[in-house]
């Protein structure tokens, strides 16, 4: 994507800013962001370039900054913090423009009255990315209204102001930004100031403590888990253990009559209840018979039968010069590599708190998609989406799995049906029985290597549950625009430019069971694939994987910048073919969001155990706003990827998902963990890009790459197992 | 599935009988014709295959294993997360049994409880051992923490660890743990009455 | 039934039904919400506190068996103000991410410093089994380390 696209898209001709009266205390400030949200251009562009995109609210002025008397400043985020550290990042974007220290910012959620609503969501790795010139403008813009009020208070000109931590000085006299605020009454709006220089920023480009650690670690009640109503209930929602199934009806008999039980709720489609207690409604529910209808008693073996290339609907996605006459010829390289159903397995489980009264609808929840869980639950109840609020807390753990919130809907219900709040939380087992899975996944890989041991033709086939497609996030047009699921073949395209000839193709899989986003999408499973064969190709031309790579790497800038992160990684972990003491080392490298990864990581086989020691990552994010988040998402990533590269595996046994807890859905534990991860940040682009998800792309490839060298066993279906 | 295990088992305490009576003293099926049926002491032969019925279920080897780590549930699997007897078989420093498992049975959560819930000690490692090698073991001093034979009659059958078996609880879905194959008043009467006839071992 | 414990060393009672895990009076009737739930199944570790000095998940401890005892949750952890050792090293070290599992890692890791006041990387490997999706676990045990040097550093 060239920069005037980029411009064009982040571009808003005249943005209006809003100044309420004071509220308590404080002054409110906002500012209409991109008159159009042109849903398609967005949609395209994203799906293109997978690049990120604001999309704000535009019918009424969101409010992005509150400042109050005491000289702080809150900033509303659109985006949530689920442990992404965005809310850090924007507390430097927005401190610097502001010029105040960091510690005068408080970051808080968006509640949807505030207007302040991001209608994609936070997920894709995009939040930082998508504000990084917004939110700068809007920060900006508000110092220079507030030194143009200064200069009129302390009369003197703006350009004889000085400015240091929110106080205003000039003409031997001094104002907080708080005492300014206070009492302007009408405020004038400047065109948008030019943003400062990088080497102006106190707090951009700084390791900055998060800003939510304190809270983190006194264990604030920050989450949705925790938020409470006065006078609230609690409630249980009786969710199916079976695939498909659907709710006919309910024998409530039992559980009316139970300790606590305030009333048992039936609806269409659900039946839960209410009581005193978490305990007493848990109880309660487990005394419900439900009757559900399903289609069919599942079995792993029909799933898998499903999710075969060559089954479905191809769509190219990807191609270069004449692969198919190539490949139809004789000398061609083959593999087929797999991964299975993955859970998400957040810890805190999804609910949320409600109250319904007769036109007003609130509802706290851990959501990532705040803007779609409030039109579900205003549709669904009857409201204008003005009637509903939503208040976003943070999550504990997003990872995709809060971009479908149906059970605010329920919560909302429930609380309508006894008048007063109601908290309802899934339990676990219902976590992994209704969870929005990682879907399973064939790989087929192809290709055909020239006289000089270069691969003159490569075709990637990827067969895929949906990602995107089906997913409230997305609307129905995508379909039509994208003709493939992006999310299902995020990871899937070729980035070796040099090949000459080489196609991608994605096949549909429409699965019995919810498959959707899970942290990096496609990417962890289209990247195993495509790194494990490229690490075959190489091993069969004879050649080292690390240079065999570079040389197929096209030259623009794309290219240039995954090289820079391969070299970087090899140099840095003392990249050396073969096995060494035991270890071995395994390569693998992806670019996904326009952010280019690679990891070298060291392992050893003790038995049937694969043991990762260490694992050197070079990333290159573009500007690194908080160098010490992007390594703590770095670090993050690479274990989740770990843990479901050689551990996690959801199956299907007579109609159900399972596992249904911990333990069973085997995930890596501290003892799992690489003793040693070795972070190298590299910032060749001038903006902010993604960073909590390309590093889950090279590290299931890396690993079997090095099993490989080990024992001579090419391991191609995740999870790894000898 | 379950049924089938059962008719296995029952055909198999028969064929305990029929062999094993032949390699006991005459003297001990006497008893068994002489008393009223309810109050008889078995013959020592079917006392031992009734007692060794429960003392080689998973209920009671999962919290004998061979090496440092518990095993688990109806296929005893090693227990998750990798937890380890410790010095004591209380398990380690911040990972005790009971951080987890307490006095009694836990049918919310359903972990399994019982006073002092712990593993046996390595010198008592049931796992791989037939059910003679078992009962030997039991009967050795230098490996049964050095009890006399009253006492391990005492520990077998008025330990509440020992007879959480026949009231095991359920899973962590709400389904009842299964029980031993004998019932628990079956199990006491059995050890009694095999330790009553000498506790032999017979030579399999 | 009533029950009567000491939190936090404030002495409390509750009127509540004998099987109630403990977590869920914490949580619900005393308002700590530190204490988290993850699973109710004693498998994630997050509702970890401390009963008497030793850790316990309370999800599956019924409130019965705290009758007289002292438990310990994440908000009772340091001395007033002043944070616990593992809640400063959390700090220093910058671990968590979501946050939502860290006060039961650091409830376990405080217990096992009490026993273990230098633990090695192993120590640490079989004590400190509780699940982290965000998968914190490299900077968990570089703050475990930290916390058991500013431990000692203190006596």
């Amino acid at each position: 994507m060239s920069q005037s696209e980029t411009k064009e898209k982040k571009g808003f001709s005249r943005r209006k800013f809003l100044v309420r009266s004071a509220v308590g205390v404080g002054v409110l400030f906002g500012a209409g962001y991109l008159s159009r949200p042109l849903w398609r251009r967005s949609l395209a562009g994203f799906a293109n370039s997978v690049d990120a995109f604001y999309s704000g609210d535009t019918e009424t002025p969101p409010l992005w900054f509150e400042i109050l008397a005491d000289n702080t400043i809150t900033l509303l985020s659109p985006k949530v913090e689920m442990g992404q550290g965005t809310f850090t990042s924007l507390a430097q974007m927005a401190a610097d423009e502001l010029e105040v220290d960091i510690n005068q910012l408080k970051v808080v959620h968006a509640p949807t009255s505030s207007g302040n609503i991001d209608g994609f969501s936070t997920g894709g790795s995009t939040s930082v990315a998508s504000l990084w010139v917004p939110l700068r403008e809007l920060a900006a813009t508000m110092r220079e209204m507030l030194k143009n009020e200064a200069a009129k208070m302390l009369g003197t000109e703006v350009s004889a102001l000085t400015l240091q931590n929110g106080v205003i000085s000039g003409n031997g006299k001094s104002l907080t930004y708080g005492e300014i605020a206070k009492d302007v009454e009408s405020w004038e709006i400047p065109d948008v100031p030019p943003l400062k220089d990088r080497s102006a920023y106190k707090y951009i480009g700084q390791p900055v403590p998060r800003v939510d650690l304190r809270d983190k670690v006194i264990g604030a009640p920050i989450f949705g888990m925790d938020a409470q109503m006065p006078d609230m209930l609690y409630g249980s929602v009786v969710r199916p253990h079976l695939i498909g199934a659907t709710f006919v009806s309910a024998d409530t008999s039992a559980a009316e009559n139970m300790p606590g039980v305030v009333k048992v709720v039936v609806e269409e489609d659900f039946v839960g209840v209410v009581a005193e207690s978490y305990q007493q409604a848990e109880n309660a529910k487990q005394a419900i018979k439900v009757t559900w209808e399903t289609e069919k008693n599942w079995q792993l073996a029909d799933i898998e039968a499903m999710v075969e290339v060559g089954k479905g609907d191809p769509v190219t996605i990807q191609k270069a010069g004449s692969p198919g006459s190539i490949l139809s010829e004789a000398d061609v390289i083959t593999a087929e590599y797999r991964s299975p159903i993955g859970a998400h397995a957040q810890i805190e489980p999804n609910g949320a708190v409600a109250f319904v009264d007769s036109d007003r609808a609130t509802v706290m929840i851990s959501t990532q998609v705040v803007s779609i869980t409030r039109k579900e639950v205003a549709d669904r109840l009857g409201l204008d989406v003005e009637q509903v609020d939503i208040r976003p807390t943070y999550l504990g753990g997003g990872f995709g799995r809060r971009l479908h919130t149906p059970n605010a809907v329920q919560v909302a219900l429930l609380s309508r049906a006894v008048g007063k709040p109601v908290k309802c939380f899934f339990n676990r087992k219902e976590e992994f029985q209704n969870d929005t899975f990682r879907p399973p996944t064939h790989n087929v890989l192809k290709a055909r290597m020239d006289e000089n041991g270069l691969i003159q033709a490569m075709e990637h086939n990827i067969s895929s549950g949906d990602v995107m497609f089906g997913s409230a996030l997305i609307p129905g047009i995508a379909g039509t625009l994208l003709g493939a699921d992006v999310g299902a073949w995020r990871g899937g395209m070729i980035q070796y430019g040099k090949i000459p000839n080489y196609q991608a193709i994605s096949w549909r899989v429409k699965l019995p069971f919810a498959t959707s986003w899970w942290r990096s999408l496609g990417l962890l499973a289209n990247t195993f694939a495509i790194e494990s064969f490229m690490d075959e190709l190489a091993i069969k031309a004879g050649k080292d994987p690390v240079q065999f790579r570079l040389d197929q790497i096209q030259d623009d800038e794309a290219g240039h910048r995954l090289r820079e992160v391969i070299r970087a990684a090899a140099d840095k972990a003392g990249w050396r073919d073969g096995v060494h003491n035991g270890r071995a080392m395994g390569f693998a490298a992806s670019t996904d969001a326009n952010t280019p990864c690679a990891h070298v990581v060291e392992v050893s086989v003790e038995g049937d155990q694969i043991k990762v020691h260490k694992v050197t990552c070079a990333i290159d994010p573009g500007l690194a706003v908080n160098p010490d988040q992007v390594r703590a998402q770095c670090e993050g990533s690479i274990i989740m990827g770990q843990s479901a590269v050689l551990y996690e595996k959801m199956t299907v046994e007579d109609g159900e998902l399972r596992p249904v807890i911990y333990g069973p859905y085997r995930m890596a534990l501290m003892r799992d963990a690489p003793k040693e991860i070795d972070v190298v940040i590299l910032e060749n682009a001038d903006a902010p890009g993604a960073v909590g998800e390309p590093p889950m792309g090279p590290i299931g490839a890396a690993i079997a790459n090095a099993v490989f060298r080990l024992t001579n066993k090419r391991l191609r279906e995740m999870p790894l197992t000898l | 599935m379950k049924k089938a295990n059962h008719y296995y088992l029952i055909a198999m305490l028969l064929l305990g009988v029929l062999v094993f009576g032949f390699a006991y003293p005459d003297g001990q099926g006497e008893g068994s014709t002489a008393a009223p049926a309810a109050e008889a002491p078995m013959p020592a032969a079917a006392a031992f295959d009734q007692m060794m019925a429960v003392l080689t279920h998973k209920r009671c080897v999962n919290c004998h294993p061979a090496g440092d780590r518990p095993h688990q549930g109806e296929d005893s699997h090693l227990h998750h997360f990798g937890v380890q007897r410790g010095e004591t078989g209380h398990g380690l420093a911040a990972l005790q049994c009971s951080t987890c498992h307490q006095e009694t049975n836990n049918n919310i959560s359903g972990v399994p409880g019982a006073p002092h819930w712990h593993l046996a000690p390595r010198s008592m490692a049931w796992e791989g051992l037939s059910r003679t090698e078992i009962a030997a073991s039991m009967l050795d001093p230098a490996r049964n923490g050095g009890r006399s034979l009253e006492e391990i009659v005492h520990h077998l059958t008025e330990d509440a660890l020992v007879l959480w078996a026949f009231e095991p609880g359920v899973d962590d879905e709400g389904n009842p743990r299964e029980k031993p194959p004998v019932s628990k008043a079956d199990y006491i009467q059995a050890v009694k009455d095999w330790a009553a006839a000498g506790a032999q071992i017979p030579n399999e | 039934m009533q029950v009567s414990f000491n939190i936090n060393g404030t002495p409390q009672r509750v009127e509540v039904e004998e099987h109630t895990p403990l977590l869920w009076v914490i949580r619900d009737i005393l308002d700590l919400k530190g204490t988290k739930f993850g699973c109710g199944k004693a498998a994630c570790g997050a509702c970890t506190i401390h009963v008497d000095g030793e850790a316990v998940r309370s999800c599956s401890f019924p409130v019965q068996f705290a009758e007289g005892k002292n438990i310990t949750t994440i908000e009772g952890l340091g001395t007033g103000d002043a944070l616990h050792p593992v809640q400063q090293a959390w700090i220093e070290e910058v671990v968590p991410q979501c946050g939502y599992c860290q006060p039961g890692f650091m409830m376990a890791t405080a217990a096992m410093l009490e026993k273990i006041p230098n633990p090695t990387d192993e120590d640490i490997d079989n004590n400190i089994v509780n699940v982290c999706r965000c998968a914190t676990y490299y900077r968990m045990r570089k703050a475990i380390h930290r916390a058991a040097e500013i431990k000692s550093a203190n006596l």
